[in-house]
């Protein structure tokens, strides 16, 4: 590897002094003793962020607030600007999240940024060769070729695939611009991250989020982790999670490797991939068995508890034993510790997870456990408690509280008409649009059955191949996909890569939009029908920004786009105005430069349209509040809390870094703490939500399936149902536009107006109302397949249909028939996502230059592999040339019937520019090849998906290892 | 009066990000394959895995300033970021001669004496570099910049502390008071 040196990054380093310090402090007291008005804070905060400098060698040096744009920690940092430069970051240290500290990642992001490699102009491919064309060519191809298709073969032949690592401002424009575009084809990262997370934690208590902040994890009892891996893929969440732990809290990590989080455990136990269920209903039962769970809390704000021990009775710790490797003693230790958290400041336990609890067939299952295991004991609610799902992306909170799903509106409206109707409303406020208009661009399948696809889920992203393939899997609408828009999204994070690559050679015109060239130019081997457009990274854009604990940042631009680069939103307001829609796309903010290339698209407006109609999650917030909070933390580190995250002095004493949602109206602090009802509604507290409603519920009577009612206790006293802006009830919340008023007088009687009702530990209308063990697909146990069966076959899921048992029957006993290891997949701490821009980094390439495969030494030495040889892995669907890590991260399995089988291989999935051991480093167009390459461990994931969601199985399945 | 500028590692705390690495070669412009920080790990893989940041720990009285024959390697007194004076050991890259003797006086393998490198930095082949407190980036200037540990500043979860002695060494103190941090077993309940 050849030394590189940044160019721009030869300038000198910062030269603040004390006395600049002083300056800036004193700048951010008076305003704050001036009274915070909205107009003013704007006017103080520019004055801040570029101070006006005496000394000359000082002069054009600014520090700029910004979030990184890695992980959904929502670390705050600033940017360190000369002459119009970024020449690196400085630790933000008042930021209440991480109190100035970052990971590999994070303090890369000044590389990142100015990165060489980054793509420069719009590019197009034809005659097998890239060239660079104007903004003006590219905009104009793309939208004429979406007004062919959409006239030829309908709406829903076009397929949005977008990003959560852009702005809520823009991941709304996204799903707006879907939605104008007459379909629901539109989804994103969220679908194959944690949108196991959000079914299985909506389906148990309303809200499918985080339910406490990071820092909230401090005053924890007990932390558990299933499927996390903090140390790698949320390095700064282990900063509160250590602090919990030197204050005595207890720190398990359930995972089948030892991986760098479990060596900062207290404890460590190993399970089999893809049997958490199985463990988390031992630890429940031997909880009920010994009369160690919280019975007045389930009595009081739970449902169904009866028919879900019936279910989990079966599971004793010695049947469990043989299920998931972990030893029956193990599991009553954790089971006590569970009902009883040792030591620590808290008394509550929490649950964290991440990819390894999510990315299974039984995902949502996976997440309903241990929603579960919070309820039996009464852990949710309180500080230190709580299901813990760290999300992945910087803003995949956001782009999820934003929608952009193929099976709902922004801020977790469905599909109904009266949702379309409620955005619709919002919509024609900013520009005259009727639902009848909206309706007459969606397609209707079968044609003329009057059955509009705009009330039909659209294609995942997790499967959006098989929408072009359109072969195997018949899709149920007019026309398979011709054309694909690559919204900031890595490709190489979807498993089935080889029947992806070959859609991604099929349709008609891919279009990548990244800061990266990414996989999405480089995959497909075709010659032609490939445009892709340089989008600005966060540092060069306005917008806010949703953490994984629903806390909202803004960030301020560091320096103007680079290159050719241009902000998300003003790409989608250029295409709007060539479809002939753009005026709904259209925010202009005169205060802002005309060279401003988001004048036209201004983040601010963009907001206050949002949080108009964001009632679900009342994501109710401005630009302002969030400019007035940073403002105050920039000048006074002890305002905000890192303990609690609520300013204790000045202007917003009481407020809530970011105003999680809920937050009310203008003045309510947020809630940081979702369901906690010992507090008032005005000082963050919150309820059950009472939306699982079977037939024959009523207005002010929600009902089970079995004729329970859903109101469960609340702060007042009995529960209530979700109230109308009147007091009455109904779900007019939902619906109510503008309605701060009414709702303050709601609040001001301590009723929250998404009402009081009961969490659920039966949910009634799941394919598995209370969870049970599922052998993965392709299981290591072909003696509990039939006891523990997988699903039947789906025809119709996201309008494909998706094959279990089939496949479980027709591999049952794979692991005798050649593939005897278990292959799961994971995090690196250097690299994120699919890696385009962590791969394009030097300094995260130097540390980690190369894919490989973790095997077990004992492994290793049996197959005559030695650490840092090649090897193949192979599955059913392909194989992968990488490096073996000979450690004992992952275990050795057992020897049956003379052969050893049940050994874990391991494999990073960041991967890409090798497809089979094949290098396609040479389709990157010039100048934006990636620093290191390595063969993508999703070619061999097995293809199978969740249940609920048609999440990717990414965690659990056979393959075989030789040396290559 | 000058502080001694060190660096004290809670090693239970340590995991091995990166940030530490990351940050030096960002502010110092360290070339590949140079490191200033690098994080070694004992037992990888097992129970008893901890992590240690390894650098320059700026002695109090350091032998690679023994050991020098050039001068090179000096204990200077220079300002910090918060305007206090720090006492801090760098190296002058025009004096040093590259002979390696600092190496063998180190007892923590800091000097790094880079190799392979291209352009513009051709002229620093083999010349000793290592952890300036961020005093002296990678390519000497005309001039010091101000003594800030950024390695320890932004270390995600503040097992890495660097700066005034008089400031981190409480810190240390308290991560390191409770017995809790290292792993042990629970009292037995079952």
């Amino acid at each position: 590897m050849a030394a590189r040196m940044n160019s721009i990054g030869k300038s000198n380093g910062i030269r603040l002094s004390r006395r600049t310090f002083t300056k800036l402090s004193a700048l951010g007291t008076a305003a704050a003793l001036s009274g915070i008005s909205s107009v003013s804070v704007s006017a103080e905060l520019e004055g801040l962020i570029a101070p006006a400098s005496a000394s000359p060698e000082e002069a054009g040096v600014r520090l700029i607030k910004s979030n990184c744009t890695h992980c959904a920690v929502g670390c705050g940092f600033h940017g360190r600007c000369e002459n119009g430069v970024c020449t690196g970051i400085e630790p933000w240290l008042e930021n209440p999240i991480n109190t100035g500290s970052m990971c590999s990642k994070g303090t890369s992001i000044s590389e990142i940024l100015n990165s060489e490699l980054r793509l420069k102009h719009p590019m197009k491919k034809t005659g097998g060769q890239w060239v660079q064309i104007t903004w003006a060519a590219a905009l104009d191809e793309i939208a004429n070729k979406m007004k062919e298709i959409q006239a030829r073969d309908g709406p829903d032949s076009i397929m949005y695939i977008g990003s959560a690592k852009t702005s809520n401002e823009s991941c709304y424009l996204f799903r707006k611009f879907a939605a104008f575009n007459g379909t629901n084809n539109v989804d994103h990262q969220a679908r194959i991250c944690h949108s196991t997370t959000v079914a299985g934690l909506a389906n148990t208590w309303s809200y499918g989020a985080m339910t406490n902040p990071w820092n909230d994890m401090r005053h924890s009892g007990l932390i558990m982790f299933f499927g996390e891996n903090a140390a790698e893929s949320h390095p700064v969440a282990m900063l509160h999670i250590l602090e919990a732990k030197r204050r005595g809290a207890k720190f398990i990590v359930c995972d089948p490797r030892f991986t760098k989080s479990a060596a900062a455990a207290d404890q460590w136990v190993r399970f089999r991939s893809g049997t958490d269920i199985a463990l988390l209903w031992a630890i429940a039962n031997v909880i009920v068995n010994n009369n160690w769970h919280n019975t007045d809390f389930i009595e009081k704000r739970t449902y169904g508890f009866d028919q879900w021990w019936d279910v989990v009775k079966n599971y004793t710790p010695e049947v469990v034993e043989d299920i998931t490797w972990v030893p029956a003693a193990t599991i009553r230790q954790l089971a006590y510790d569970w009902a009883h958290p040792p030591q620590g400041e808290g008394t509550a336990a929490c649950i964290c997870w991440a990819m390894g609890a999510t990315q299974h067939t039984v995902g949502t299952n996976n997440i309903r456990a241990m929603a579960c295991l919070e309820l039996l004991c009464g852990h949710v609610g309180k500080p230190g408690g709580g299901t813990n799902a760290f999300r992945g992306h910087d803003n995949v909170q956001g782009s999820t509280d934003m929608c952009v799903l193929s099976h709902w509106l922004p801020a977790y409206y469905g599909l109904t008409e009266k949702a379309w109707r409620h955005w619709v409303t919002v919509w024609n406020m900013h520009e005259p649009i009727t639902y009848e208009e909206l309706k007459a661009k969606f397609a209707e399948h079968p044609a003329g059955s009057g059955n509009s696809l705009m009330h039909v889920s659209g294609i995942t992203v997790s499967r959006w191949y098989e929408g072009v393939l359109n072969r195997e899997y018949p899709i149920a609408q007019p026309n398979p996909i011709k054309m694909v828009f690559v919204w900031g999204h890595s490709l190489n994070s979807i498993t089935e890569m080889k029947r992806m690559k070959e859609a991604m050679e099929k349709v008609e015109l891919l279009v990548g939009v990244d800061p990266h060239a990414t996989i999405a130019a480089s995959l497909a081997d075709r010659p032609d029908g490939i445009i892709i457009l340089p989008a600005s990274t966060q540092f060069e854009q306005e917008g806010s920004c949703n953490n994984s604990s629903r806390e909202t940042q803004w960030r301020n631009k560091i320096v103007e786009p680079l290159y050719e680069s241009r902000p998300d939103g003003w790409i989608i307001r250029e295409l709007a105005n060539r479809l002939g829609f753009g005026a709904h796309f259209t925010y202009e903010d005169a205060s802002r430069a005309s060279s401003d290339y988001q004048r036209m698209v201004s983040p601010e407006q963009v907001l206050d349209e949002i949080s108009r109609g964001s009632n679900i999650i009342m994501m109710r917030r401005s630009a302002n509040r969030l400019k007035a909070q940073q403002l105050q933390c920039a000048t006074d580190c002890s305002v905000f809390s890192p303990e609690d995250l609520q300013a204790k002095s000045g202007p917003l004493t009481g407020e809530y870094w970011g105003l999680p949602w809920p937050c009310w109206n203008d003045q309510h602090p947020g809630t940081p703490i979702l369901y906690r009802n010992d507090i008032p509604i005005w000082e963050g507290g919150n309820e059950f939500r009472p939306r699982f409603r079977a037939t024959g519920s009523t207005a002010g009577n929600p009902i089970s399936d079995d004729g329970v009612s859903q109101l469960g206790a609340s702060y007042i006293g009995p529960g209530y149902d979700q109230k109308n802006s009147d007091g009455t009830d109904g779900d007019g919340w939902i619906y109510e536009i503008d309605a701060d008023e009414a709702f303050k007088n709601l609040l001001n009687q301590n009723i929250c107006p998404s009402g009081a009702g009961r969490a659920r530990f039966r949910a009634w209308d799941l394919p598995d109302p209370v969870p049970v063990h599922r052998e993965p697909l392709e299981s290591p146990r072909p003696d509990l397949i039939d006891k523990y069966p997988t699903y039947d076959d789906v025809t119709n899921l996201y309008r494909l249909p998706v094959l279990y048992k089939t496949i479980q029957q027709q591999r049952k006993n794979l692991v005798n028939e050649g593939y005897p290891f278990i292959l799961t997949t994971g995090r690196q701490v250097e690299h994120m996502g699919g890696g385009a821009e962590t791969r394009s980094c030097h300094y995260l390439v130097e540390l980690q230059p190369e894919c490989y495969a973790e095997i077990h030494p004992t492994v290793a030495i049996e197959l005559g592999i030695n650490h840092w040889d090649w090897v193949w892995v192979e599955t059913l669907r392909g194989r992968c040339k990488v490096r073996a890590y000979v450690t004992e991260r992952v275990n050795e399995g057992v020897m049956r019937g003379g052969k050893r089988v049940e050994a874990t291989i391991f494999i990073p999935y960041h991967w890409a520019g090798w497809f089979e051991g094949q290098s396609y480093a040479n389709r990157w167009p010039a100048g934006t090849e990636e620093l290191a390459y390595g063969d993508s461990v999703n070619i061999i994931c097995v293809d199978g998906y969740d249940r609920s969601t048609v999440m990717q199985e990414t965690k659990a399945c056979l393959c075989k290892v030789y040396k290559a | 009066m000058a502080t001694y500028y060190k660096f004290l590692n809670v090693i239970e705390k340590c995991i091995n990000c990166g940030a530490c690495f990351a940050i030096c070669k960002d502010q110092n412009k360290v070339p590949h394959g140079t490191a200033r920080v690098q994080i070694v790990t004992i037992n990888e893989g097992k129970p008893g895995e901890k992590n240690i940041p390894v650098s320059c720990m700026h002695c109090t009285n350091p032998p690679c300033v023994a050991a020098c024959p050039v001068k090179a390697i000096e204990q200077r007194t220079v300002k910090d970021w918060q305007g206090k004076d720090a006492v801090v050991v760098t190296v002058d890259k025009h004096k040093c001669i590259g002979c390696g003797y600092c190496g063998w006086a180190c007892p923590f393998g800091a000097p790094q004496y880079p190799h392979g490198l291209e352009g513009d930095l051709k002229e620093w082949e083999g010349i000793m570099d290592k952890c300036t407190m961020c005093v002296v980036p990678f390519v000497p200037r005309a001039g010091d910049l101000q003594a800030k540990a950024r390695c320890g500043l932004f270390c995600s979860t503040k097992a890495r502390l660097g700066g005034d002695i008089t400031e981190i060494m409480p810190q240390y103190t308290e991560a390191k008071s409770h017995n809790t941090m290292a792993y042990q077993e629970r009292p037995g309940v079952l």
